[in-house]
């Protein structure tokens, strides 16, 4: 079977998926990065090769994510993309007219208006992370709830605590204040989802137009709350696609097979196998000028002290780049 | 030895360079300006000022303080008023006042310039500074016909007349990606002031980024001022400031008439001017375009790995929405 795989590596999650030919999706990994990208994507290619009931031809890869361009360097990447290009398309391929896509993840979150099929606008965190998926899990531990049962805890609760959701800090001096004063906690739940959605709605998508069909994804729409939140402030109907929580990884895959169809390369995939290298990142401080860069720097092991230099990047000029050569800046 | 007067790189350097070095060279005044915008220049600049101030001052306050130890004066002119009716931002006014109150200051030129002072306050201001080198006021007004003359000039090689829409055939190529083609696709606006976006340290180098994706990029400086105060009667009122009323009205203008594809708007955190006509940037560009239109906050903190997903993510936009507006 042919096939095409697309990887996200995002500060909290790693994600994997294998589309066929048709688009569809054989197989995908959704695990946590825990902050060390390299081995999250190489222990993702070994399971997502595990899952796969007939062997794979890929003819493209595409990575996003903040760690795209080491992915991109790790597996031998035919497309590095940006994440917000990768989630609008996998909107637009999971339902084709959507209009407004919600996207929040670990430590970010987007807003992308489309129109047509054609992104026309968007906006995505800078940087406070407040509202987004780390603060969820910090809150959900403080409150001694597991994640995986927020969403339906804060379904239980027939309204919400007023919760600040401005900040991150607030809002979790509010949410003790609540519990102190003796706030049910399911409502305090729901409170937290409606305040992180005003925030996300009030600043992120201000004056944005948020028009039906909305789909909202990332790996914070397994909360149903969340969705729920969405649905009540918006008085409209969000849908969850069924791979919610990959769809960054399912839009670079789509991303390398239009890089690929459109141009006459072969991938540079290094196979599911690459797990098998040996990868070293290094930085150092380049003394060349008053600015002093840090350089990061990512070798392959091959024996020799130094390694096999495979890309440098993080300088303000060009002094030290070194580009992986597989991957079409297109 | 010809005594050396310092032009920090920063803020109205940027936009009255060619007149400062014109008038103190022909008076045999040598400049000096300080290098371009480093990490060891912000430094500098964020211990000694302020931290309520907005970034360029902070950057600011790093060139200044530099040159003080290399040159004999450091050149702050006190930008009041330019145009009759309108204002500089309080930053100017306050200028060669902050610089002077951080510990040993350097010696500073600080000639008033504010039209509502007759006629010829201009002039004035020049004789001023002038008499500090020399007692021929001949010479001095010659110095300043001269600075007139370079200003001008400088002003009009910035200006691109009759900028058109990109031809269609071009558009084709980017669907293989951008290899081979040479000519630019995409035309990107960047609203904002020419010491933020010109300056390649505090904006992260987003000019040569996007010229570096093949972009072509304008700026309010390549608007011509007749065009830019035509566009900015759209505004609801007569703007206060006569800088960001420059920025508002180019920015009308690549709207109304179709001039780019996109607008990037570049606020340096926090200034209040921009916060304000960022607001009206953004609504005419939705209402009478709608022209994509993106916003980039830049602070000390300024990470690049957000820029760079923004700026790929926004060309991306402009070059879908391009591609299948023409069909292609």
């Amino acid at each position: 079977m042919d096939g095409y795989l697309g990887i996200d590596v995002g500060s909290v999650s790693t994600n994997l998926v294998v589309l066929d030919e048709n688009e569809e999706v054989v197989a995908k990994i959704y695990r946590r990065t825990q902050g060390k990208p390299i081995e999250a994507v190489q222990a993702g290619l070994t399971e997502l090769e595990d899952l796969l009931t007939e062997p794979v031809n890929v003819l493209g890869v595409g990575a996003t994510g903040s760690a795209r361009h080491l992915t991109g360097v790790v597996v031998g990447a035919d497309a590095v993309r940006n994440e917000i290009t990768a989630h609008a398309m996998a909107a637009r391929h999971a339902q084709p007219d959507v209009r407004t896509v919600l996207e929040i993840g670990g430590q970010d979150s987007k807003v992308i208006v489309l129109q047509d099929g054609i992104p026309i606008d968007f906006a995505m965190n800078t940087v406070c992370a407040a509202g987004t998926g780390s603060f969820l899990d910090h809150q959900s531990s403080r409150l001694g709830i597991p994640i995986e049962e927020f969403g339906g805890i804060a379904m239980t609760a027939e309204r919400g605590s007023q919760i600040a959701g401005r900040c991150g800090v607030f809002a979790e001096s509010d949410m003790i204040h609540k519990q102190q004063v003796g706030h049910p906690t399911n409502e305090i739940v729901y409170g937290l989802c409606q305040a992180l959605v005003r925030n996300y709605l009030n600043n992120l998508a201000k004056g944005k137009d948020i028009l039906a069909p909305i789909v909202f994804q990332g790996g914070v729409a397994a909360n149903e709350g969340m969705k729920r939140a969405f649905e009540e402030a918006l008085e409209q109907e969000v849908t969850i696609p069924e791979h919610f929580n990959v769809m960054g990884a399912i839009g670079s895959a789509l991303l390398a097979k239009r890089i690929m169809s459109r141009t006459d390369n072969t991938t540079h995939f290094k196979g599911f196998h690459s797990a098998d290298f040996e990868y070293k990142t290094s930085s150092f401080g380049c003394a060349a000028c008053a600015n002093s860069c840090e350089i990061i720097q990512i070798a392959q092991e091959d024996g020799s002290e130094k390694g096999d230099v495979l890309a440098r990047w993080g300088g303000r000029c060009d002094k030290w780049d070194l580009a992986p050569t597989s991957i079409t800046q297109a | 030895m010809a005594p050396t007067v310092g032009l920090p790189r920063a803020l109205l350097y940027y936009k009255y360079h060619a007149a400062w070095d014109a008038f103190f060279n022909h008076l045999g005044v040598e400049t000096v300006t300080s290098e371009n915008t480093s990490k060891k220049v912000l430094n500098i600049g964020l211990k000694a000022s302020d931290s309520e101030i907005c970034l360029p001052v902070k950057v600011f306050y790093g060139h200044a303080l530099d040159l003080g130890e290399k040159c004999d004066y450091v050149f702050i002119p006190r930008i009041v008023q330019v145009e009759k009716g309108s204002f500089t931002c309080p930053k100017f006014l306050g200028l060669p006042d902050m610089i002077r109150a951080v510990d040993n200051p350097p010696e500073i030129i600080s000639p008033t310039i504010d039209v509502r002072n007759g006629r010829h306050a201009i002039r004035d201001a020049a004789l001023e500074v002038g008499r500090m080198f020399t007692d021929d006021e001949a010479k001095i007004v010659k110095a300043y016909k001269l600075a007139m003359k370079a200003l001008r000039k400088h002003e009009k090689d910035l200006v691109k007349e009759n900028i058109e829409k990109t031809p269609i055939e071009k558009l084709k190529s980017l669907i293989g990606g951008n290899e081979g083609n040479k000519e630019p696709v995409l035309r990107i606006g960047i609203a904002g002031h020419a010491y933020n976006i010109e300056d390649p340290y505090i904006s992260l180098n987003l000019i040569q980024r996007l010229k570096d994706r093949g972009i072509e990029v304008v700026t309010p400086e390549n608007v011509p001022m007749k065009k830019i105060k035509k566009a900015a009667k759209d505004a609801p009122k007569d703007l206060f400031w006569n800088y960001e009323r420059d920025i508002l009205g180019a920015s009308y203008h690549w709207v109304k008439n179709k001039v780019v594809d996109g607008i990037i708007y570049v606020v340096a955190f926090p200034c209040g001017p921009d916060s304000t006509i960022q607001v009206f940037v953004e609504g005419y560009a939705k209402k009478e375009g709608p022209v994509p239109l993106m916003s980039i906050v830049i602070d000390e903190h300024s990470a690049e790995a957000g820029l760079v997903t923004r700026l790929e993510a926004f060309v991306d936009l402009l070059t879908e929405s391009k591609l299948s507006a023409q069909g292609v």
